[in-house]
């Protein structure tokens, strides 16, 4: 187990003396009084921050964005069952699909016939919903269930496409730049049945054009119209018949090629949860992480020529046996490499705690216990996001699988479970969760950011310790105030729109990059920052984080930092523009560092 | 005389394979398997020997073979269904992997640990049978109903230890039965039973742990001597402190 692993022990405390000798190094070289000032000024400025004030407003109603999602509801004995394990399609991606300055809006439902739902922003705080007449309402058939959705610009004309991921075949609309949309699927090539549960896109081979990898959860067996009833986990520390991962290589041409194999990437089977890419050694390619339920997280490095290798005992020093459902990329310490967070289960009955993977330059360290980011409970998806622009990212966590009544299904599962003999992967040996309650009613997290060594957990001061069945969060700046506001989804349940209302947030810079020679969305390009006081990394990510898809214009909080000291773009197709750009404003800079103020 | 002399056989046995291990420790892993090998034998002709089945656990544990030692000892009460002390050592043997195992399989390990040390009382009733079982249920969480039971368990256990003349391990029974009514939220009663342990073992660090603290500060303290990924001692050393050289 890689928590427990010597290696991981000795590298996290090779981790934290780094730190330590770092905070020695500089206080030793100042005089007494200098250190005394430096003292008290640490000291006040550990109360502001300990004090924080993010704050959010729930306006879903308010702006026309409130979404009902609805799980599927299957036929049969093992309905019960199937509707537990697929309860796990409520998404969000965020994106702006008609380039006017304001992102919108696309959330899934996943019960048959129900419509996902399109709203497009008005740039007043509120949305329309432009469902209907945009036609891509449709997924969810008598074979198919909408799980996830994604705006990436497949086809580089400059407007962002839309994929649906499906527990059946996707679906890819082509943006028609009036509103209007074309479903493309059968010319793209997209038709392999697979039980997709997560998708981002990302170039993988940096030829321009936007890739798509696929995780799926189950087999690929139509829980439909299941014919075979061994479609469960195998074992739920350890499984091996999930589905796995899907790799699609864009060909330029509007169509994809499937290769997954190809690329060394179907060597495993787990119940991959979530898909994540980010350029972990900073050579120029993107790498990728997958979080799998029951067991098999695994890290994979680019390895420049089409093919990838799994590191992930050398990286994280072994295989964990969690329940990973989040792959989140950032830096949450500042220090120039992109680190990564997953959430597991930890409740009463399960303590796996989450892992906070500090990136030590080639391994990896969980520092979540550390750092205070343990304990999510039911984890679901996760962000890092500058709420208050103090230059750290913060992280916000939902929660919470299914509250119903106040019968809870634990001990009834247990009885399954401790049953000799029983195989976990038949539907029909596990009980029906009837109107139980299944690690219900959980609190959302928001964890502040104390300076990348620490984080408090604020939830309920900052307004979001909500405690519905959270699933996906899209983030971005909806309101172009300079501050980052969420949407949250949730399973079968209403969705909530959270407006950032905090009163002296720090300064900001937002850019929304366009590629020429790299993909259009620019997604895979690395962005360093540097102010007097700090020097911040940010990417352009396609989809990370589970069942939620983010902006695309990436977002930096200055703290109290007037002025930008320089801006350093590595775009995907290795091209580096060096700028200097106004704060408080949105910039947008094409590809060879062109301005648009 | 005959009884005599098979336990003076049992010793031999058992001290030759000590030696044979100790000779061997610490070694390559082909040694450790060797020597796991002798224990295994030895064990097979004193199958109810707790000592012996302990030591074996301990290499065991040194050379993670969880799986082979779980597969010796289901083997061995298969063959020696009346051994209590072999059904002991098979509840060990599964506890021991507990910490390097899954989320779900450490749930699993734990239940199938409870059932030997369930069997093992049936056949005789200890106070290491009913402090082990006890202790055991307190690391469910509550939502499964199991405290109540380990607070049975844990009663018995002090039960017996009172019927004798004070051991250093009983301490155990007053921190585990405290443990189990701070569980079940009965403050008062945790108090009394740990203050009653601190009176007859003065300065014990887990009991002035938990008499020293309370609220979050006491959660945290049960947190962490609760916390199932911690590997627990189940070398028993206390036992064969407690009895010399005769120890079994």
């Amino acid at each position: 187990m890689k928590t427990s692993s010597q290696s991981n022990r000795s590298r996290k405390e090779t981790a934290i003396s780094k730190r330590r000798k770092t905070g020695f190094r500089i206080a030793s070289s100042l005089s007494i009084l200098a250190v005394g000032l430096l003292a008290f000024s640490m000291a006040l400025s550990a109360v502001n921050e300990s004090e924080s004030a993010i704050r959010f407003e729930e306006v879903s109603q308010k702006a026309g964005v409130q979404h009902l999602h609805h799980t599927r509801k299957f036929q049969g004995k093992s309905a019960d069952v199937l509707g537990m394990f697929t309860s796990g399609g409520s998404s969000v991606a965020v994106g702006d699909f008609d380039n006017d300055g304001w992102d919108d809006l696309f959330v899934t439902d996943s019960d048959t016939n129900r419509p996902n739902r399109l709203f497009r922003s008005n740039g007043d705080g509120t949305f329309t919903d432009l469902t209907v007449s945009a036609e891509v309402g449709s997924g969810n058939d008598s074979r198919s269930i909408v799980s996830d959705a994604l705006w990436f610009d497949y086809d580089n004309d400059g407007w962002r496409d839309l994929l649906v991921a499906r527990f059946g075949t996707p679906i890819l609309y082509h943006n028609e730049g009036n509103h209007k949309f074309r479903d493309v699927t059968i010319r793209s090539g997209l038709n392999e049945f697979a039980n997709t549960i997560a998708v981002i896109a990302f170039d993988y081979d940096n030829d321009g054009y936007l890739d798509l990898l696929f995780g799926n959860y189950f087999q690929p067996e139509n829980l439909i119209s299941l014919k075979n009833p061994k479609v469960l986990p195998n074992d739920l520390d350890n499984a091996v018949n999930g589905g796995g991962v899907g790799l699609w290589r864009n060909n330029g041409n509007g169509t994809f090629a499937n290769v997954t194999a190809k690329a060394g990437l179907d060597n495993q089977k787990g119940w991959i949860l979530d898909v994540g890419h980010g350029d972990l050694n900073n050579n120029g390619f993107q790498d990728i992480y997958l979080a799998g339920d029951y067991g098999t997280d695994r890290m994979y490095l680019n390895n420049g020529d089409g093919t990838f290798t799994d590191v992930t005992e050398k990286a994280l020093g072994g295989f964990d046996t969690k329940k990973g459902m989040n792959a989140e990329f950032g830096d949450y310490d500042n220090d120039g490499l992109l680190d990564i967070y997953v959430t597991n289960i930890t409740d009463e009955y399960m303590k796996e705690c989450n892992m906070l993977w500090h990136n030590d330059g080639g391994t990896f360290t969980d520092l979540s216990k550390e750092t205070g980011t343990c304990d999510t409970l039911w984890g679901w998806a996760a962000k890092f996001g500058d709420f208050d622009n103090d230059g750290w990212v913060d992280l916000i966590a939902v929660n919470g699988l299914r509250s119903a009544g106040k019968e809870n299904y634990i001990p009834v599962l247990f009885q399954m479970m401790v049953t000799p003999g029983i195989d976990f992967s038949d539907v029909n040996n596990w009980p029906n969760i009837g109107n139980m309650s299944w690690s219900g009613y959980q609190k959302k997290k928001l964890f502040h950011n104390l300076r990348g060594q620490v984080f408090k957990e604020i939830s309920a001061e900052a307004g979001v310790d909500n405690d519905s069945d959270g699933r996906g969060i899209g983030i971005t700046d909806f309101d172009n105030d300079g501050r980052l506001d969420f949407y949250q989804t949730n399973a079968d349940q209403p969705s909530q729109l959270y407006w950032n209302r905090s009163a002296g947030a720090g300064n900001w810079v937002e850019l929304k990059l366009e590629g020429t020679k790299s993909n259009r969305d620019a997604i895979g390009a690395r962005i360093a920052l540097q102010t007097d006081e700090l020097t911040l990394l940010r990417m352009v990510d396609g989809g990370n984080g589970y069942a939620g898809q983010g902006s695309t214009r990436v977002h930096f909080g200055l703290g109290r930092a007037t002025k930008v000291n320089s801006v350093e773009i590595r775009w995907p197709s290795g091209h580096v523009d060096k700028l200097a750009i106004p704060i408080n404003k949105i910039s947008y800079i094409r590809e060879g560092g062109t301005i648009r103020k | 005389m005959k009884r005599r002399n098979s336990i003076l056989a049992k010793m031999i046995s058992f001290l030759f394979a000590i030696v044979f291990a100790m000779a061997l420790h610490p070694r390559a892993i082909a040694e450790d398997v060797s020597a796991a090998t002798a224990l295994e034998a030895a064990l097979e002709k004193d199958p109810d020997n707790l000592r012996l089945g302990s030591e074996y656990r301990q290499l065991i544990i040194r050379t993670s073979q969880y799986d082979r030692a779980l597969k010796f000892f289901e083997k061995l009460v298969q063959e020696h269904d009346n051994a209590a002390s072999a059904h002991l050592n098979y509840a060990f043997a599964y506890v021991d992997k507990i910490p390097i195992a899954g989320s779900i399989t450490q749930v699993l390990l734990a239940n199938s640990a409870l059932a030997q040390f369930s069997r093992s009382l049936e056949l005789g009733p200890s106070w290491i049978g009913y402090y082990s079982r006890g202790n055991s249920y307190l690391y469910w969480p509550k939502i499964f109903g199991r405290t109540p039971l380990g607070i049975d368990d844990l009663k018995e256990a002090m039960r017996l230890q009172r019927g004798e003349s004070k051991k250093a391990y009983y301490v155990r029974t007053y921190i585990a039965l405290g443990d189990g009514y701070w569980k079940m939220d009965e403050l008062n009663k945790a108090k009394a039973i740990w203050n009653e342990g601190l009176s007859l073992f003065p300065g014990n660090p887990a009991l002035k742990a938990r008499l020293s603290t309370q609220g979050d500060e006491l959660k945290a303290v049960m947190d962490d001597a609760y916390d199932i990924t911690k590997r627990i001692d189940t070398s028993l050393q206390e036992l064969w402190a407690d009895q010399g050289t005769q120890g079994r």
